[in-house]
Formats: C-alpha cells, structure tokens, sequence
C-alpha cells in the first residue's frame, strides 16, 4: 500500500487552477522531489496534503485513510508532519518548548518526551541552544529547528517547504545531510526551487507546470526529460 | 397599517444611525484591521458636545453636527498619534487591550463628569409633519436626512482614487504600501480621524432624538458591531441591509415587547451570525 | 514545590486572619485580594495563555453567585450549592465557546461582550431570579467561611495555573497564542484545546462567584453583572504581568491597595485610572510589573557579574 496517494486533485484560487487535476502517491520510505517553476502549483499541493485547505475535487488518501476531509491537526495526528516555506516556531517559547508542545502521532506515544527532543535536537545541531527562546535562533537553526519539529511529530510522510531557500552554502550542505537522514525515518516529500542541490537527493521527481504533472521520473531522467526542459527554459518568458 | 408605517419610520431611523456607527467601524477595521472599543466613547463625546453646546450658547442642535465632527477628528488623531500608532504590528491581544483600555478611560471621565443623570434638550427643529396619516417628527426627519448626507459623504471620500486607493493599499500591506509610495501614516490618522469624527456625528444626532448618558455610546456601539458582523465587513450594502433590518427589528421588538427584548433579540442575532458563519467574522486574518 | 509551599503558608495565613483579632477592614481587603485574584488566575488561564482576550469572566463569576444563592435559598447544603455554581458557569461558558472558539481571533471577544451583555438583560427578566430587584440569602453566614474559602480557592488557583503553565498543554496553550497554524501542523487540536481551557477558567470563575455570594449576601443584577468585576479580572493579570502565576498575585495586591488608596484621594477617578493603567502597561511594559522586576533582577545580576570578572 502507498503511504499517500493523491486522485485527481483539483484546487481553484478565484480563476486560477493553481492544481488542475493531480496524481500523486508517494510509497514508504521514498524521498519525493516536487519540483517546477514558480506558480507552478507545487506549493498548493504541498498544503492540500498537509490539510492547510481542502481540494475542490479529488481525494486524498494516506496509509490507506481518506483524509480529503481532515483538518490539518488530524493529519498531523496520523502522521504527517511539515515545515513551512518561512519557517514559523512559537517564537515566545524555549526551543524544548516548541518541541514539547507537539503531539506526537497516534501510537508513538512516548513516556519519555524530554529526551526524545534532546536527540531530535542533538541530531540537527542544537541541543545546546535548548532552553534558549525560539526567536534567537538564526535562519539557518531554525530551519533545522523545524525539521526536528516535525520529526517529534513521530511522523510516518514529512513534507519539507524549500528546506533550502534562505541558506548560505554551509547550511544547505548541512541541511542536504540533515534530509538524507530524515529519510530513515519517514518518506519525504520535498519542494524546492534550488533543482540542482535538491534532484540527487530523490528517488524520485515530480514536475509541475501550469497545476499539471508534465513529467515524474528518476532524477536522470528528469533530467534529460524534453518537456521539463521546455517548462524551466521555454520560450515564453512570462510562462509558468 | 398606520402603526406598521409608523414603527418603519422610527426603525429606519434608527437603522441609519446605526449604518453610521457601523461605518466609522468599518472604516477603521478595513485600513488597519483594528477592531476600536472606544468608538462608542467617541459617539458619547458627540452627544455630551451637542448638549453643552445647545444648553450653554442656545444654539440649533444643527451646529453640533460640525462641531461634534470637528472635535471628533481632533481627538480621533491626537488619539491615533498617541496611542493607536504604537499598536501597528503589535499582536492582536495588545490591540484589543488599548483600545479597551481607552473605552474604560472614556466611561470614567464622562462618568466623573457629567454623573449618570439622563440629559436632554428641548431646542431645535420641533413639531411633526403627517403624511399619510403617518405621523412624523421633524427631528427623526432631520436625522434621517443627516445620515444619508454624512454617509453618502463619508463614502465619497473613500472612493476617491488617491484616499480610496491608499486606503485599500495600507489595508493590504502596511510595507509593501509604504514601498509603493504611499503615505501609510497619513493614511492611518486620515482613517482614524475620519472614523472618530463619524463617531461624533452620530453622537451628536443621538443627542438630538435620545437621551445623553456616560454608557449611550457603549450601547450604540454593541449593536453596531452586531451590523458589522451580520452584514459582513467586507461589504457596504451588506451593512447597509444589516443597520436597516436590525433598525426594523429594534422599532417592532420595542413597540410589540420591550426595549430589553428588543436588545436581547439583537444581541441573540450575534452569536446566530457567529455560528453560521464559517470561514470568521470581520474577513478574519487566516493564515493561509 | 518551593513556589508551592510559599504559596500554601501565604495563604494559610490569610485564612486565619479572620480568627486572629485582626480588624475587620484588614480583613475586608485581604479577602477582594483573594476574589480578585481567582478571577484574574483564572482569566490568565485563558486569555494569558491562548491570547484570547474575554470580556467576561466577571459575569462568569456572576453566574456562580446567582447559581448558589439560588440553590442555597432553595434548600441545598453550602458544598452542594458551590458544585451547582461551578457547573452550571462551567456549561454557560459553553455558549460562548461553542458559537466563537471554532473561529479565530476576535469572535471570541466579541462573544464574550455580548454574553455580558445578554446575562444582565436575561437575569433582570427572570422572575426565578428575583428580577431586577435581584435576589438575597436567606440564611445568614459568618464572614470568616467564606474569607477561609476564597483565600484557599485563591491559592488553589495559583498552583493550578503554575503547574498548567509548565505542563505540555499550558505550552500548547501558548504554542496556539504564537501562531495558530503552525500548532495545527504539529498536531494540536486548537479549538478543543480553547474550548476545554475555557470552561475550566469559567468553573474556576463560578467557584470564586459562588463563595462572593455568601460573602455579599445580596445580589442586584446591575452590579453583579457589572462590567467593572471583569475589567478587574482582566487588569489584575495585565497590569501583574501575564503568563506567570505570580503576576496576578502582585496584580491583586497592587489593585485592592490603589483602590484603598483612591478611595480617600478620590473616589470618582477609580475607572479612569485602571483604564489609564492598562493602557500603559499595554503599551510600555507588555510583560507586566512582575516581568519589569525580573528584567532588573537579570540586569543587576549580569551587573555584579562584571564587577567580579573586572577585579
């Protein structure tokens, strides 16, 4: 069974089909690149997955559940976790604190929270910046910070927001490493503008353009895919 | 039948006075997404304005209309400078408190001032014209005719390209307007000052046709807000159809009931809109 | 458990009060201190830490009043009396959860306005309770029961909040007054959240109503729905500091004192002043004067700190 599997989703902004009838699964384990170019609807299918809004048509399923319909703490609760494209902590509370405040997903239920945010925090850098606010944090830890939020989560699907719009060279290598790990853990699916960091990363890629698939494949043959080519370079330059 | 044009009247009055109260709220909601507790303050200013004014010199309540507005804006911008300005950005919690803590500030002083007495005035237009055997004051008249003035005016005003436009921009995006060029500070007090005196103006009508209490603005402002929230922030004509119907519903409910009724049943009308509505009130900042 | 043991001897203390030939005017203002500041914990339980602001938590209070003189008036024992005043505020405050804390932001303000509102009028409607002659106990109470109750309702409310403030819901409670969003994205459930701390805040407020029944004896609809117990309410915390359980105490004592003191200088400008207090701390001192003390605690500790390192 797919760990998600979206059918035929479709979502309206006013005139704008921001997602013109998508299919999407993504299986256990796998690490999903959702690429193409701005306005493309990438992010618009992220957050009908995450639950942010519901698709005007089509359905949402996940581990096998119809969540079309959950409301985004659900799906949070069944195990889907998220970061956000401008990354959003509880900036008045401590970074423990912003971890403590997760409910983990159901069944992974842990008796000892504390120590499991000390590792999560440990694993991105920052147990010792533990009990310091959340707002002190630098771009570059908190975009780490979120991923080990999301990852108190218990999460079996997390969904990245450009994990690397924003970072400086040394971040992203961190980051890049930081999601190889995350990996192990839960399937990934991952938008992101930066092509060329992010494509070696997936097992798989999905381009959009226009709210349509217009190619999925392994990253070289993404690559070498002619439409892809045609969305990212065209020849209109107001396409996309 | 008489009777029934004869409640129409008064609720049509009174709808109007109340379009007004909802449009200083609008106003001010719409630039800066601040919901004003004080607005109410300012419309018993109005009303305290006029009553001075016509016991002391003998004047036509008339002149209070001007007056009342000219006063309002003075202190709707000393106010914004001073206290409204520092709220932009500020989380919605702070906002609220401000101008909560400005309608407290408000009650004690008119309260302190004037004491808890019921003031009225006998000056001006007086006497009652009968149409159609429907007997009407020309007081209700003169207020009625103020309204449509004023708001026809007021909205005027915010439709004017440049004011109109800057408006919608701050509304939209404090920097991001403030990057196009837009004066957002002139912006902000020319809203906040505009509201206020409007604030006034139906103080001063109030005046004219009720009583004058510390708390007559408190309790013009609660059903305002129920306009603003049944009709839709979002949309004039909806809080135009919402000050009439609850005008309506006030004038029947108070003639056939009780004054207290009739408030219960607007009131009531609130928490109906509350939960029919799905998406918040006031078009409210979601996130998403 | 250091914050707790204080809390318990402060408190036992003020309960004994009544017992210990201190004059009756001390005891007086001891005892508003403790009601103040069980509305005020029990407001920052819901507005400190979700930052939704209510406008009502003293009619909340004013049902548990009503509520217990009723049921006292009708035969019920005082602790029955009491359970009825915490249930039955506990289920109104559902009206107002229900319709508005499924939506965000100033719904729940507005709600609360307007419940104020709707209370008085209703209440001054009812003929069961008295109308708008209002109501009285029937059976006369020493002053000292309810003195000892509300000062232990008072330091019950203190722990509860210090312990819900560092349990994981109260840092969800503030995770929802960061940023809504991202709360539901890691799985917390906002508006059961807002609702259920709601209620408990209400139950807490009807509690403190119904022991202030037994104190005041008399209730008239004006003054027990008065809006002034909730601006009280919602400046004990604000002007203490909010989020803290230690800022409502220093809010009540702070309040009851000025209000003593305003009393004699000048009696009329009592509203005028709170506002004006609110106001300023609003706007120049967000976290309050216990958050203000703190700071300059932490100032002169990194002070000294200096002063070593430099000899």
């Amino acid at each position: 069974m797919s760990c998600l599997e979206a059918a035929g989703v479709r979502k309206r902004f006013g005139g704008l089909h921001a997602v013109d009838g998508v299919d999407f699964t993504v299986e256990p384990g796998e690490l999903v690149g959702l690429f193409g170019p701005n306005g493309a609807g990438k992010t618009t299918l992220f957050n009908l997955i995450a639950g942010a809004y519901y698709p005007d048509a089509g359905t949402i399923r996940f581990g096998g559940d119809d969540v079309t319909r959950f409301p985004a703490f659900r799906r949070a609760r069944l195990g889907i976790a998220r970061t956000f494209q401008v990354v959003r902590p509880f900036r008045a509370l401590s970074i423990m604190e912003n971890l403590l405040a997760v409910v983990a997903s159901e069944g992974a239920l842990s008796r000892t929270p504390e120590q499991d945010a000390l590792q999560l925090l440990a694993g991105v850098g920052l147990a010792d910046r533990a009990n310091d606010p959340a707002g002190s944090l630098t771009l570059g830890m908190l975009k780490r910070f979120e991923v080990a939020r999301a990852l108190m989560v218990q999460p079996r699907l997390i969904l990245l927001d450009e994990p690397l719009a924003g970072l400086t060279d040394g971040e992203s290598a961190m980051m890049l490493r930081l999601i190889e790990s995350v990996k192990v853990r839960a399937a990934v699916v991952m938008v992101e503008h930066n092509v060329r960091l992010a494509l070696p990363l997936c097992d798989r890629a999905v381009v959009m353009e226009q709210g349509r698939v217009i190619a999925q494949g392994t990253p070289a043959q993404i690559r070498s895919d002619p439409a892809v080519i045609h969305a990212y370079l065209g020849d209109t330059p107001e396409g996309g | 039948m008489t009777l029934i044009l004869q409640l129409a009247i008064n609720g049509l009055v009174f709808g109007s006075l109340l379009g007004l109260v909802a449009l200083g709220l609008a106003l001010v909601f719409g630039v800066m997404r601040l919901v004003n507790f004080a607005h109410g303050e300012f419309i018993t200013l109005g009303a305290y304005a006029t009553y001075l004014l016509v016991t002391t010199t003998g004047v036509s309540p008339l002149w209070g209309i001007p007056i009342a507005a000219l006063l309002g804006a003075t202190i709707g911008l000393a106010v914004q400078m001073l206290v409204i300005s520092r709220l932009a950005g500020r989380p919605e919690l702070e906002a609220l408190m401000a101008t909560y803590a400005l309608s407290i500030v408000g009650l004690g002083l008119f309260a302190l001032a004037f004491g808890g007495d019921f003031r009225t005035y006998s000056a001006g237009p007086a006497g009652n014209v009968t149409l159609a055997g429907v007997v009407v004051g020309w007081r209700s008249i003169t207020v009625l005719v103020a309204c449509v003035i004023v708001g026809a005016a007021t909205l005027a005003l915010v439709s004017r390209a440049r004011t109109g436009l800057g408006f919608r921009a701050v509304a939209q995006n404090r920097e991001a307007a403030a990057a196009c060029g837009v004066n957002v500070v002139a912006s902000e007090r020319l809203a906040f000052s505009v509201s206020v005196a409007l604030a006034a103006i139906c103080g001063a009508l109030i005046s004219f046709i009720g009583t004058t209490t510390p708390n007559v603005g408190h309790e013009w402002l609660l059903d305002g807000f129920v306009v603003v929230i049944v009709g839709g922030l979002g949309s004039i004509s909806g809080a135009l159809v919402a000050a009439l119907a609850i005008g309506l519903l006030h004038s029947f409910a108070s003639y056939f009931l009780d004054d207290s009724w009739a408030q219960i049943m607007t009131y009531v009308l609130l928490y109906v809109a509350l939960l029919v509505r799905p998406h918040g009130l006031l078009g409210a900042r979601s996130a998403t | 458990m250091r914050f707790a043991a204080i809390t318990v001897a402060a408190a036992a203390l003020a309960a004994v009060m009544p017992f210990a030939g201190v004059s009756v005017y001390a005891g007086t203002l001891v005892y508003y201190a403790a009601y103040y500041l069980v509305l005020g914990q029990a407001w920052n339980m819901m507005s400190g830490l979700t930052g939704y602001v209510s406008f009502t938590h003293g009619a909340l209070a004013g049902i548990g009043a009503y509520t217990a003189v009723l049921a006292i008036n009708g035969g019920w024992p005082i602790t029955l009396a009491l359970v009825a005043a915490v249930a039955v505020t506990a289920f109104a405050s559902l009206v107002i959860g229900v319709t508005s804390l499924r939506l965000r932001g100033t719904a729940f303000t507005f709600a609360t306005l307007f419940f104020q509102e709707l209370l008085l009028l209703g209440v001054r409607k009812l003929p069961a309770a008295g109308g708008a002659a209002g109501t009285t106990l029937q059976e006369i109470l020493p002053t000292s029961l309810p003195h000892v109750l509300m000062v232990l309702t008072a330091a019950g409310a203190t722990i509860a909040f210090a312990l819900l403030r560092r349990s994981r819901t109260g840092v969800r409670l503030l995770a929802i007054k960061g940023d809504e969003d991202a709360a539901a994205a890691v799985g917390i459930d906002a508006t059961r959240l807002k609702i259920g701390v709601f209620c408990a805040s209400a139950a807490l407020c009807g509690l403190a109503g119904g022991i202030h029944a037994l104190f005041i004896a008399s209730l008239h609809p004006e003054s027990v729905f008065s809006v002034d117990t909730s601006i009280v309410a919602l400046a004990v915390p604000l002007i203490g500091g909010v989020e803290t359980a230690l800022g409502p105490v220093a809010g009540a004592i702070l309040y009851v004192g000025l209000r003593e003191i305003l009393q004699i200088v000048a009696p009329s400008l009592h509203l005028v002043i709170v506002g004006l207090l609110i106001l300023l701390v609003t706007l120049f001192l967000r976290d309050g004067i216990i958050g203000a003390a703190r700071r300059l605690l932490q100032r002169r500790r990194t002070y000294r700190a200096a002063l070593e390192t430099a000899r």
